[in-house]
């Protein structure tokens, strides 16, 4: 035996099997993840949680965010599927650039989004005062929350679609085009379903980014508040446990609607298995 | 002509993938495209059902031009390499997917499900999901899903190639049995030249874009055009050949000089040439003990007794006999596969049936004339 191959057997017999270095890593971050919630929920027996969420200010900041993030999910969902589909697809001079520009909403700090969409739909510029001359302003203002939310959440649907439609080979597409069905039936009967979990997974990740906004909406509407607008407010005020019923009803529409679009979005079953 | 390419020319940006790809297929018919991967086969089908725009040429269908037309208004089945049946969708409602298209009633298109995958007998399945399906049964409701719409020409794009050997001679058979009992006009794209030989009427060979070779599968094997052809039907060895003009021209052939009455007269044109022959075609022998003569006679093996006699410039093609040593023996089951390197530098393959040589042995490989086939080399 060599001197290298003793001392790895050596080595070897002392080291720990790698599946539980692994787990033990992964289980530090588990650790930090689940404490916060653990820690946080303890505290609620000593909040009147139902009797705060019941107060009209509370009760606005939830009708808000329950009237925004939809209507942002919608948007997102409406103008990204189709985007994601050509990315998908096509390839085109500046298609790099294009890319990069879905992804920079997320890089940017959300504080910074708010402020550049400031910049555009601002009171004082053009398009801001025209649509404050309509009756319709675009700060301080629930269309304020939704360009904010939209802004910040959309890319999650565009990215998330995008692999979606990627994974699902062309050739089905081609040979449902030779069956019969042109590009809009195919994309219907075909692409769509097929790509239908990652786009689940999209507006999911879409709504709960959206629900959950506070930088950018900070910026833009700061008024009407929102669930997390109203949070800060209260925290300001109250301290942590002021924010624990909002805090707990964000929790919790945000599961619900997580859980229940998972379930019934129509997911074909065949492909579960 | 229910299909007909007329001088089809494709680029990818500027490769070029197709140079003027004519071929006209009659009503019926199975043609079998063969190239090896990457010469254009592919595009060729695209093209046909649709599935990209040719730079140049045109694609008519039953005597329509329908280059510019998208594909779903072509009427082109298609079966693709790799399977593309519809995971959301049970066997027969990807059957029925190309018939609803038609604007049938529910009961002319369920009748015609059960009529299709009847004929791909698989009538049991229809309910079955398509995960629940074998490698041989997705192919089988490919082709009834192909078929059902009743196109005017099946394309099938490697449809054997992602399949093991068994499932593979056995499927090619039910492609022709399926083919003649719906007298679909099919163009069958391979690079397998014995699933092409196999099952089609005439065969046409592609090589980089272009078409080298069309015509009757044996012909085309039996007296190939050229040396592409002649090196992608079937195995074959190429060897250099040198004419000698003069008063006595001589052609050598892998070291053997030999009068050039008793080669093919193709030979003796130009200056050089190269020469075909099948494995099968060549026999190994041992080499005789005044090894300083060539083709000396004694004992050379079956086919040559013609010319044993030691006339190298007999009075009819005799037997061409080269010395070499044998550098590989590969046992493959039914056949033994022997490389010999000849005196001449170049390495054949002979097939025999029996062991009885060993590498570095000293063997005298036998070709009779008339297996040869000869090839002018323009340089």
């Amino acid at each position: 035996m060599s001197l290298v191959d003793a001392t790895r057997s050596v080595t070897r017999s002392r080291r720990l099997p790698p599946p539980l270095v692994f787990g033990l890593l992964g289980g530090i971050l588990l650790v930090y993840f689940a404490l916060p919630f653990v820690v946080f929920l303890g505290r609620t027996g000593s909040v009147p949680v139902v009797e705060a969420l019941l107060e009209t200010a509370s009760r606005t900041a939830v009708r808000n965010s329950l009237l925004t993030a939809p209507a942002a999910t919608a948007i997102a969902t409406a103008f990204g599927v189709p985007l994601a589909y050509v990315l998908a697809r096509e390839t085109f001079p500046g298609k790099r650039l294009i890319e990069a520009l879905v992804v920079l909403p997320l890089v940017v700090p959300p504080v910074v989004g708010g402020a550049m969409l400031l910049s555009v739909v601002g009171r004082f510029t053009p398009i801001g005062a025209a649509a404050a001359r309509v009756g319709l302003p675009l700060t301080d203002s629930l269309l304020g929350v939704v360009l904010a939310q939209t802004f910040v959440a959309a890319p999650f649907v565009v990215i998330t679609a995008r692999a979606g439609f990627g994974a699902v080979d062309e050739r089905l597409e081609r040979a449902s085009r030779s069956l019969g069905y042109g590009p809009i039936a195919t994309f219907r009967r075909v692409s769509l379903p097929l790509a239908s979990r990652a786009i689940v997974a999209g507006i999911v990740l879409t709504f709960a980014r959206a629900i959950g906004e506070f930088g950018a909406t900070m910026m833009v509407a700061y008024n009407p508040r929102t669930m997390p607008t109203r949070i800060w407010v209260d925290f300001i005020a109250g301290g942590i446990d002021a924010i624990v019923p909002l805090a707990l009803a964000l929790l919790a529409v945000t599961l619900v609607v997580v859980v229940t679009v998972q379930r019934f979005a129509g997911v074909p079953s065949v492909v579960d298995r | 002509m229910t299909l007909e390419l007329d001088g089809l020319s494709h680029r990818y940006g500027s490769e070029r993938a197709l140079d003027d790809v004519s071929l006209a297929l009659d009503d019926g018919e199975l043609v079998a495209l063969l190239g090896p991967s990457g010469c254009g086969k592919t595009t060729v089908v695209q093209a046909i059902a649709g599935h990209l725009d040719p730079t140049a040429g045109r694609v008519s269908l039953r005597g329509t031009d329908v280059t510019g037309v998208p594909p779903e208004d072509r009427n082109v089945g298609i079966v693709f390499q790799r399977p593309t049946l519809y995971p959301h969708m049970t066997v027969g409602e990807n059957v029925a997917y190309g018939l609803k298209s038609g604007g049938l009633t529910p009961d002319r298109v369920s009748e015609r499900v059960d009529r299709y995958l009847e004929l791909v007998e698989l009538a049991d399945r229809r309910d079955a999901s398509q995960q629940s399906l074998s490698g041989g049964e997705t192919r089988r409701v490919e082709l009834a899903r192909a078929l059902a719409p009743e196109p005017d020409v099946l394309l099938l794009d490697e449809p054997l190639s992602a399949l093991d050997r068994g499932l593979r001679a056995r499927l090619r058979d039910e492609i022709v049995r399926i083919q003649q009992r719906t007298g679909v006009t099919t163009l069958f794209v391979t690079h397998d030249q014995e699933d092409a030989m196999s099952v089609a009427d005439r065969l046409v060979v592609l090589r980089d874009g272009a078409v080298v070779a069309a015509g009757a599968p044996r012909r085309l094997y039996e007296s190939p055009p050229n040396r592409f052809v002649a090196a992608f039907l079937g195995r074959s060895n190429e060897l250099s050949a040198r004419v000698d003009g003069g008063d006595s021209p001589t052609v050598t052939i892998g070291g053997t000089e030999l009068a050039a009455d008793a080669v093919p007269s193709e030979l003796v044109g130009g200056s050089r040439a190269a020469v075909h022959v099948r494995p099968g075609d060549l026999t190994i022998g041992p080499v005789q003990r005044s090894d300083d003569t060539l083709g000396d006679g004694g004992n050379p093996p079956d086919r040559s007794a013609a010319s044993a006699d030691g006339g190298r410039f007999g009075d009819r093609p005799g037997p061409i006999e080269m010395r070499g040593t044998v550098t590989h023996v590969r046992d493959v089951g039914r056949r033994y596969d022997v490389r010999v390197e000849v005196d001449s530098g170049e390495m054949v393959t002979v097939e025999q049936n029996r062991d009885g040589v060993c590498e570095t042995d000293r063997v005298t490989v036998t070709a009779a004339t008339n297996d040869l086939t000869v090839f002018s080399v323009s340089e």
